[in-house]
């Protein structure tokens, strides 16, 4: 068996052992499957430099084709269940189209399975990071009152959904691509709407929909590749492509937008908050919206300068409001949310310019992101888990009471942020790829503004919430406490894996040794310091405050929008993209 | 070895520099001023204070911020790339303000906020100056910069936006709200005193430096005219600072990204084209 049928069918054998067991073995199973997926990931990186391919058989497709029926008659069933009628509309139109695509037959074949470099980091991602928080989910999910069987089952829909990701990243079929993407659609609704309240209901109803516009985008997309170029394979396409007919392309990018959350699109990731906190932590990092820059990788070969400066445009735009959004917010959850929804637009963005310095640049934020992302929303759930706190305004001073929290939220935001780790070195190197092509287009001066201002929005963010961690008083009695095992050693695993990524960020020579070790050293030594440096010879003083002894209650500062530039947030980044279909068109 | 002596020095020359200012700030009021030496009598004096702490994460911050900043220097003498020491100037803001944050101060919560804003709005120019230098030498490395020939002319409005930087950074009227001496007694300064201020006073010494090493950068190849530029500027905005009041921090962050950035786009645009 080669890796790749492994890493897509273990997973679906891991879910079902996992369905009716007891904790214990449940436990066990999970701890192994999780241990052998991420090393056949590693192995599949280091030691296989091969393209594999592959052809179906006809019964497979076939398969394939019944199964996309059902999921799409179980959107509409759904939809006529909750009486929803946008879902029902679109899975309708869904079934409709999908029913044109079965009954085109191209003629130019070519292999449904297509696995290489980017796939192999992709596998990476999905499975180390993806295991990691299945592995704490063990633990999340016992906390919550559900039945044995729901909660089990919480674990499968995670282990199934590392199945669909690891398969969506190895095919080159488009039809295959459609179904996977509805099967990812699939997962998420079930997982965001887990909880069964009204309010996840809704949210997953809101999740369904929105990505059922995704869906619609591909199969559209299918149809004119069918029509214009004889094919429904994706190396076949972007082969031939005739820089005239770029629809396909175009509409493929749309649904990238979609599965990233990009504004419009961005109220379906939002709402996937409601749902037990290991689903935000694996939809946000390691599967579901890293769906969209891969896609956007795979397109950008074919891209016109029209599709990837306009693509670029919005991406990074995306990138500036999104960050601008997250400013006035104050739910943890929703600030690491928006955050997410600025950095795959920015990712987007690099796919999109296509050169080899900002495809590595694209990589390596999808590498680091799902790494810093993971790790900040399992201190989240740790958060609502060990000390019932959701909002940054009530975690005053939370460093004296579990400084190891406090750690991995700062090392999060650090590494999302600041030299030299490798979400930073990626938007350095984004800013040098845009540096690069103003010398070909000056337009793209607009994206430099929009990262250079976005950047510094995000990193402000993310320090206006660690002020929070520090603001204590004088000296205050330290009450620790104890957090689980299960919770700890996945974020230790997490911020192994960024220090490793240093390491290779260094062999790749992304930065000089300099630029790595002085950062490294100046943000090591913080915490050092803070756990040796007592100052015990100099006198305790309460603040000066100028003399003033009011009693005060120091809060954060926000920085809200009016719901004005709200709208025309969402207008500008509507009207960019029906600019690039309606470009795209002409 | 030039460079180990400068990176040495440079809160020395810093020093120098704040106290040349003073100098130069008191005959423009025509009074007579401190002594040339007056910032490092009062290091001097510092040192013999007592020591008083609010909280050490504020102090470690505080000096932590003080050490980035040497560090920063030191990588644009030494000649690293751009974009990258910018970036690194940024943590060193980053370690203030969370120095400023980590105590129950007013004064001290409102003065890290401001410096927060301010870093909105000096930030993105000058990640623009970094591509503008970019553009012109195809490289984001200082020693390139250094070798090559004066880009003054090329970079002009974007060498206008960054006259704008210099006040916030040096805290200079117009743009000193973050510091605010009579209105927020210093901002996030106010906690630290004695040994520990001296961080906080020779961070400032540096931040001269940082400033007017960049701004030398203008003149690439040609030291001479660069210190000319440097010396001209450093009146210029000493004049500006005698002169005019101390406005808004909504406004300072409004004008300083409308016209920074509006100067920086033409700029770039206008490269582009050549």
């Amino acid at each position: 068996m080669t890796t790749y049928s492994i890493l897509i069918i273990a997973p679906l054998g891991f879910s079902a052992m996992t369905l009716f067991r007891s904790i214990t073995i449940r436990n066990l199973i999970t701890i192994a499957a999780v241990l052998g997926l991420s090393a056949l990931s590693v192995k599949n990186i280091l030691f296989s430099n091969t393209q594999v391919v592959e052809i179906f058989p006809h019964a497979v497709h076939n398969l394939f084709i019944v199964i996309d029926t059902v999921i799409l008659l179980y959107f509409l069933l759904q939809g006529i269940i909750t009486k929803n009628a946008l879902v029902k509309l679109l899975a309708i139109f869904q079934i409709a189209l999908y029913a044109i695509v079965v009954s085109l037959s191209p003629t130019l074949i070519s292999n449904d399975i297509l696995v290489d470099d980017t796939s192999s980091v992709m596998y990476l991602v999905i499975n180390i990071i993806g295991g990691i928080i299945i592995v704490y989910a063990l633990k999340y999910i016992e906390s919550e009152e559900f039945s044995r069987f729901k909660k089990n089952a919480f674990i499968a829909m995670l282990f199934f959904f590392l199945s669909v990701m690891n398969f969506i990243v190895s095919t080159n079929n488009i039809e295959i691509f459609f179904l996977l993407f509805e099967l990812t659609t699939l997962c998420s609704y079930l997982l965001i709407g887990y909880r069964n309240d009204e309010l996840s209901v809704q949210n997953a109803q809101k999740a369904l929909w929105m990505n059922q516009i995704g869906g619609v985008a591909i199969l559209v997309a299918l149809i004119f590749s069918i029509i214009q170029y004889d094919t429904i394979y994706f190396d076949i396409l972007i082969k031939n492509i005739d820089k005239v007919y770029l629809l396909p392309i175009v509409l493929l990018a749309v649904a990238a937008f979609v599965k990233g959350a990009s504004i419009p699109f961005d109220k379906w990731l939002l709402g996937a908050m409601v749902a037990p906190t290991p689903v935000s932590a694996i939809l946000h990092s390691a599967t579901m919206v890293k769906i969209a820059p891969y896609l956007m990788l795979k397109l950008s070969p074919a891209m016109s300068d029209f599709v990837s400066l306009t693509i670029t445009l919005i991406g990074t735009f995306v990138f500036f409001a999104a960050s601008l959004l997250a400013l006035g917010k104050d739910f943890f959850k929703e600030i690491l949310g928006y955050s997410t929804i600025a950095m795959l637009a920015l990712m987007m963005a690099l796919a999109a310019i296509g050169t080899p310095e900002a495809i590595t640049a694209c990589l390596v934020f999808i590498l680091f992101h799902a790494l810093s992302k993971a790790l900040l929303f399992l201190q989240a759930g740790i958060l609502e888990k060990s000390f019932h706190l959701k909002y940054v305004n009530d975690i005053n001073g939370l460093v004296n009471r579990s400084p190891l929290v406090v750690f991995f939220i700062i090392i999060g935001f650090a590494s999302l942020t600041l030299p030299p780790f490798g979400a930073f070195i990626a938007k350095f190197m984004a800013i040098e790829s845009i540096a690069g092509e103003i010398a070909n287009n000056p337009l793209y001066v607009f994206a430099l503004i929009f990262v250079a201002l976005g950047s510094v929005f995000l990193t402000l963010l993310y320090f206006k919430v660690v002020t929070k961690l520090f603001a204590k008083d004088v000296d205050v009695t330290s009450r620790h406490v104890e957090i689980s095992k299960f919770y700890t050693i996945p974020s230790f695993l997490l911020f192994i894996l960024l220090i490793i990524g240093i390491y290779i960020s260094f062999e790749k020579e992304l930065l000089s040794f300099m630029e790595i070790v002085v950062p490294l050293l100046l943000i090591a030594v913080v915490p050092v310091l803070f756990a040796t440096l007592f100052f015990k010879k100099a006198h305790r003083v309460k603040e000066y405050n100028c003399g003033e002894k009011d009693e005060i209650v120091l809060n954060m500062y926000y920085f809200h929008m009016p719901k004005t530039v709200h709208k025309y947030i969402i207008n500008i980044s509507i009207i960019g993209m029906s600019l690039l279909i309606v470009g795209v068109l002409l | 070895m030039i460079e180990i002596v400068l990176i040495l020095f440079a809160p020395v020359i810093g020093g120098f520099m704040y106290g040349f200012e003073r100098v130069v700030r008191a005959r423009m009021q025509n009074r007579q001023g401190p002594p040339l030496l007056q910032p490092f009598y009062d290091m001097y004096k510092l040192l013999n204070k007592q020591a008083f702490i609010v909280n050490p994460y504020h102090t470690i911050l505080g000096i932590m911020h003080f050490v980035t900043l040497w560090v920063v220097v030191a990588f644009i003498i030494l000649g690293q790339n751009f974009l990258y020491v910018i970036f690194l100037h940024l943590l060193s803001t980053i370690f203030i303000i969370l120095a400023g944050f980590s105590v129950k101060s007013i004064y001290s919560h409102i003065g890290s906020n401001r410096e927060l804003l301010a870093a909105i709005a000096y930030e993105p120019i000058l990640i623009m100056l970094a591509v503008g230098f970019f553009l012109i030498n195809e490289t984001f490395s200082i020693s390139a910069i250094r070798e090559n020939s004066p880009s003054i002319i090329a970079l002009f409005l974007l060498f206008l936006a960054y006259l704008m930087v210099i006040p916030i950074k040096l805290k200079k009227s117009p743009f000193d709200a973050s510091e605010a001496h009579q209105e927020i007694v210093g901002g996030v300064e106010i906690e630290f005193s004695g040994l520990f201020f001296e961080f906080i006073y020779m961070a400032k010494w540096l931040e001269y430096v940082f400033v007017y090493a960049l701004l030398m950068l203008f003149m690439g190849s040609n030291t001479v005219l660069g210190l000319a530029l440097a010396l001209f500027i450093f009146f210029v905005i000493n004049l500006v600072d005698n002169s005019t009041a101390r406005i808004k921090m909504t406004h300072l962050i409004k004008i300083v990204l409308s016209v920074g950035l509006t100067l920086g786009v033409v700029n770039l645009i206008g490269l582009s084209y050549v």
